[in-house]
């Protein structure tokens, strides 16, 4: 390769979430600075264009109508497009709290009936443009990250697991929080990537990359009643952080 | 310039702060007209997010309201449930949480000062300069930030987001041997964080606001400088319990911002390290002393930018006081066995206040729970919120200074007089209900 190349462009954008995972791009750049061109990244530098790039990493949920603006042309400015975090993904909290309260009924509750401000239900990217790799966390994973950053830059479209929390909470030799101490640990629907932090350090699993493939929410909630916890309780547990409506269509009638 | 014009100056994305903010400024007649900070952040509404849950799992979800600050959004959850749940955490518990909330103002106000306040003075265009051309600075960052990361790892779990920190106390507690290796961290980033201080004291403010701030902070438990208290002290001679937080702090909607704005009793505050500090700095030892006594702030200066500076000693005080407390925990702690420390609570009905001192200033958090444990009713407001009409306040007031002048740089140093304060636009819009009143 000749060194006269010009870098891969990558942009780095947020809509609405916490910053999380602009802080773990930000304190991980000093590794990708060598290997790309910070095109944008309005967050962590002053002088920002918006032009083609290779890779543009998205943090937040669609809230609002200037993030489907600003994410319709970040889409169309990039070839691959990188949903970054639990509420690109999935939509995270402020998804969960727009299934049980109407967005207009919020806005009124907090602004007045006559307010001018906008808002959508929060949805997460690829409710509404096409996205090429979606990396969940809460915040994501620094080393998830580098690796989907590195393979992108190569042109490949990379492996992330889905797989549940409970996989990764095995290979650590945990004992399980749910059977021996009666936890309300959502390990067995949760996908994996964080290393099973909570029932690391003996605490359930509350959910916050959200769903793992194929999450099995009857057999979760059957368990936890066992347990002795309430149906609305699990319920309310489950969705906390952006599970989509459509797997709880079963339990929501029982 | 002729008077009879009207002006209007627009910073359409204020850059380098959390989250996404805008101002507009109007003049007409040689006055200027209105000044709006416009905090264009998606709302979360999280006060309507948390109805219902179990208070459990408050500090996890409220925790996603700010990730620069999630330890003390878990903190003050967990204060104002511990509250009306009539508990008192133990020594070690307590000691735990201070030393979390030690490495969030870390690992915080060193990236603030750094990525987001230093390129202004430095005159850094991108991060790939900074890198580059500022060595030095980009490495007193890196060294800060995996301190307060480092520190938040260890006893929080995670760097942010803790996962160890609930109600009713900490679900492991590091041994004694992980603890050490903090200790090596923290003696070796202290040097950078004096020497930081230094380099914020030879940078002259370009603008100056014209009227003295009313500062707002809670008074620190136990007579030292520190960031946890119930009841709060104004430099206007008042205090008051932050369980009336309502009495003291008035909140309203403006119609062009998603940010509610807060006044302490009818005036525009000041919160933050700079409160802080000209409210307890005699509460301050060791080398964060020295510093505050040889700094502008302790002859009176209150320009906004020295707020950068109050942040940087705030710096040094919490690397010494975390190996303050790390030396008492390892006394106590096992050197090679973690353990629990946790009571589970049970519910009762009732209501009540939380409020730590952020980074960025006061956080309160209010509920109201049933006697099944759930949510009924929630309220917070956030240090972002109460620093929004003094912004607005400081940015009238150096426009109008410059107004019959020519001033190329005025934008440039309305932004760096903005970030002075920190601003946290994804606290602002969290979003606040007021069903009270």
């Amino acid at each position: 390769m000749s060194t006269n190349q010009p870098l891969p462009r990558i942009a780095v954008h947020s809509l609405t979430g916490c910053a999380g995972e602009l802080l773990v791009i930000l304190e991980n750049l000093d590794k990708l600075l060598p290997f790309v061109h910070v095109t944008s990244f309005p967050f962590a530098q002053g002088k920002n264009e918006i032009r083609p790039v290779d890779i543009t990493f998205v943090e937040g949920s669609v809230s609002q109508p200037h993030d489907l603006e600003k994410l319709t042309e970040l889409r169309a400015n990039t070839r691959w497009l990188v949903a970054v975090g639990n509420c690109a993904v999935w939509g995270c909290v402020q998804r969960a709290g727009c299934n049980h309260c109407s967005v207009q009924k919020m806005i009124d509750a907090v602004y007045g009936t006559n307010s001018p401000i906008e808002a959508l239900p929060a949805a997460p990217l690829d409710h509404y443009v096409p996205v090429d790799v979606k990396l969940s966390g809460c915040p994501i994973d620094a080393t998830q990250f580098l690796a989907v950053t590195a393979n992108l830059l190569r042109d490949h479209l990379p492996y992330v697991t889905h797989k549940p929390v409970c996989l990764e909470c095995k290979l650590k030799e945990n004992g399980c929080v749910l059977i021996e101490k009666n936890l309300p640990c959502l390990g067995p629907v949760t996908a994996a990537g964080c290393g099973a932090l909570c029932p690391s350090v003996g605490a359930a699993c509350y959910g916050c990359w959200g769903p793992c493939e194929e999450p099995q929410m009857e057999a979760m909630a059957t368990i936890l009643s066992e347990k002795g916890y309430q149906l609305d309780e699990v319920l309310g547990r489950l969705q906390a952080f952006g599970a989509p409506k459509e797997l709880f269509v079963r339990l929501e009638k029982s | 310039m002729g008077n009879s014009e009207k002006k209007r100056i627009e910073i359409p994305e204020i850059c380098r702060v959390e989250g996404h903010s805008a101002v507009y400024v109007e003049i007409d007649q040689g006055k200027v007209t209105n000044v709006q900070l416009d905090v264009f952040e998606g709302t979360r509404f999280f006060e309507q997010i948390v109805i219902g849950h179990h208070f459990e799992e408050i500090p996890h979800i409220t925790s996603r309201v700010c990730a620069i600050c999630s330890s003390g959004h878990v903190l003050a959850a967990i204060n104002a449930i511990e509250h009306i749940l009539g508990f008192h955490p133990n020594t070690t518990v307590s000691l735990f949480r201070e030393l979390l909330h030690l490495g969030m103002v870390i690992e915080s106000h060193a990236t603030h000062i750094c990525a987001l306040a230093l390129p202004d003075f430095l005159n850094i265009p991108d991060l790939m300069e900074f890198a580059s051309a500022h060595k030095e600075e980009f490495s007193t960052w890196t060294i800060l930030r995996n301190l307060g990361s480092a520190i938040q790892t260890t006893v929080g779990g995670r760097a942010f987001h803790p996962v160890n920190m609930h109600v009713g106390g900490i679900s492991r507690c590091p041994s004694g041997d992980e603890l050490k290796p903090l200790l090596e961290k923290l003696s070796f980033a202290q040097q950078k964080a004096i020497d930081l201080c230094s380099l914020l004291m030879q940078f002259q403010p370009k603008v100056r606001r014209t009227t003295e701030p009313t500062f707002l902070a809670l008074i620190p438990n136990k007579g030292k400088y520190g960031f946890f208290g119930d009841t709060v002290k104004s430099s206007d001679g008042w205090e008051q319990s932050i369980q009336n937080y309502r009495d003291y702090l008035s909140e309203k909607s403006v119609p062009y911002s998603h940010a509610k704005q807060s006044k302490g009793r009818g005036k525009p505050l000041m919160v933050g390290s700079m409160a802080r500090l000209a409210l307890f700095h005699d509460l301050l030892d060791g080398q964060a002393k020295h510093i505050y006594q040889s700094s502008p702030l302790a002859s009176g200066d209150t320009n906004t930018i020295l707020n950068n500076l109050a942040q940087a000693i705030e710096v040094v005080h919490a690397i010494e006081r975390a190996q303050e407390i790390i030396r008492v925990l390892q006394e106590v702690e096992e050197p090679q066995f973690a353990h629990p420390e946790i009571t589970k609570l049970k519910p009762i009905a009732g209501s009540g206040s939380g409020a730590v001192e952020c980074p960025r200033g006061t956080l309160y958090h209010y509920y109201d729970i049933d006697e099944a444990g759930k949510i009924l009713q929630a309220d917070m407001v956030t240090p972002s919120a109460q620093n929004t009409a003094r912004i607005e306040l400081d940015i009238r007031e150096v426009v109008d200074q410059t107004l019959g002048k020519t001033s190329d740089q005025l934008e440039g140093n309305l932004e760096t007089l903005i970030r002075a304060y920190d601003p946290c636009n994804t606290c602002a819009t969290h979003m606040v209900s007021v069903n009270y009143l």
